[in-house]
């Protein structure tokens, strides 16, 4: 199967750059999901989550407060101020991943229902991590 | 000739004061490398913003009538309103370190001023602040602790109120000043024009590719955006230079003095042997004489 090369960077570094299946992002006009074989698209992103499916059918979190992306063919690279990215080996370590990810959406959004849907995509997410 | 003793106390002094510098230097040396690592790391994002910033300039550009009306981007109007942005440390003891950054700031107020332009100073870095405050030169907005500590979310916040004046038209142009760190041994004081962006000082990577924007038909806002991380970024990005180049000044200065406590050390023992040897040397003559006249 066709893969995708992801890359997440941040003021602080990198943190992620992944050849992944699938990724999910949370554009400004609504949530979209990336393929491989994508066609070219640049978006901004709000805050939310983005939903990463690794090639080994894993699925990973990243929360970020404001990011832009740019899609390619085999490509997507998404630049983002702040990003967490929920994992962790522990239930400990991904609850307090989880914890700061909610901090960092509540710090810029103030519309209720986008943090309700967050933070239950968080959860949910979590659980299925642990 | 001086006092034994004395020569003695200001040995263990200078001694002590040397134990400090080293201990000063060997500190700055740890910082450097880990803030090194850091602007390291940070560098792809100045990579990855200046890429798609100059594509989507390009793009607007191309198929837009008229190019970009953006308020960012360079239109040569008249320029009667300067801002200047410094950057300073917030601790001194590392040699001309802040003094240099001050002297380009207050070089290019008074060419400012012969050209009949108006400068207001916004200061980052205490030693910055304190100069200008004992000078009685009027500084708009200043921020201690940030440039000791560089914060993305601080920086951003500090630029969001120099772009709200831009934008107002409160001021034409944004300057931004700090020393920034070249390798281990040298600092280059860097100047450079945040507002207005001209697009050639972004690095333009030609692509012909089209792709689409979303939202839809609103490249401008999202051209907006990315200026705004673009700006704070490179005010953060300032931050990190400037205090590896503070670590690595500071380095040097406290380098060069451990040495000279070194050389000052070896004068005074000399000086002190001198000393001893004098009064021995007295003493027998005392001796001496003394069994003389015995005779």
């Amino acid at each position: 199967m066709d893969t995708l090369k992801l890359n997440i960077v941040t003021p602080n570094g990198e943190i992620f750059n992944n050849d992944i299946n699938s990724v999910t992002l949370p554009g400004s006009d609504g949530e979209f999901g990336v393929l491989p074989g994508h066609a070219a698209l640049v978006s901004l992103l709000s805050a939310g989550v983005i939903e990463i499916e690794k090639t080994s059918g894993k699925k990973e979190l990243v929360a970020v407060n404001w990011g832009y992306c740019n899609v390619s063919e085999a490509e997507v690279t998404v630049l983002a101020d702040g990003a967490i990215a929920i994992l962790g080996d522990s239930e400990s370590e991904v609850a307090n991943a989880i914890s700061k990810a909610k901090e960092l959406i509540k710090s810029i959004s103030d519309s209720n229902i986008a943090i309700a849907t967050v933070e239950a995509k968080l959860e949910s997410a979590g659980r299925n991590l642990i | 000739m001086a006092n034994l003793k004395d020569i003695k106390r200001q040995i263990k002094s200078v001694k002590n004061t040397q134990k400090t510098t080293r201990a000063m230097k060997l500190v700055s040396t740890a910082k450097l490398r880990r803030t090194e690592e850091f602007a390291k790391k940070s560098k792809l994002y100045a990579k990855k913003i200046n890429e798609v910033l100059s594509d989507i300039a390009m793009q607007i550009e191309h198929f837009k009538i008229g190019g970009i009306d953006s308020k960012f981007f360079a239109k040569n109007e008249k320029i009667e309103k300067v801002d200047i942005i410094f950057i300073t440390a917030d601790k001194g003891l590392c040699g001309g370190f802040n003094h240099q950054t001050i002297k380009t700031v207050k070089n290019l107020m008074s060419s400012f001023k012969d050209r009949k332009i108006k400068v207001r100073l916004r200061a980052i870095g205490r030693k910055g602040i304190d100069y200008f405050r004992f000078n009685e030169i009027e500084l708009l907005d200043s921020v201690i602790n940030l440039s000791s500590q560089p914060s993305y979310e601080r920086a951003a916040e500090f630029m969001k109120r120099a772009v709200e004046d831009y934008l107002n038209g409160i001021t034409d142009q944004i300057i931004l000043i700090h020393n920034g760190y070249l390798n281990m041994i040298t600092q280059q004081i860097k100047v450079v024009d945040l507002l207005p962006i001209k697009i050639d000082t972004v690095d333009i990577i030609e692509k012909t590719s089209l792709m689409e924007v979303e939202p839809k038909g609103d490249e401008e806002l999202v051209l907006e955006q990315l200026v705004q991380k673009y700006l704070d970024y490179n005010v953060y990005y300032s931050l990190i230079d400037s205090l590896a180049a503070e670590h690595s000044a500071r380095m040097q200065a406290m380098d060069n003095a451990t040495r000279n406590a070194k050389e000052m050390v070896s004068q005074l023992t000399l000086d002190y042997n001198k000393a001893r040897q004098a009064s021995i040397t007295t003493e027998l003559i005392e001796i001496i004489s003394g069994m003389e006249s015995m005779k």
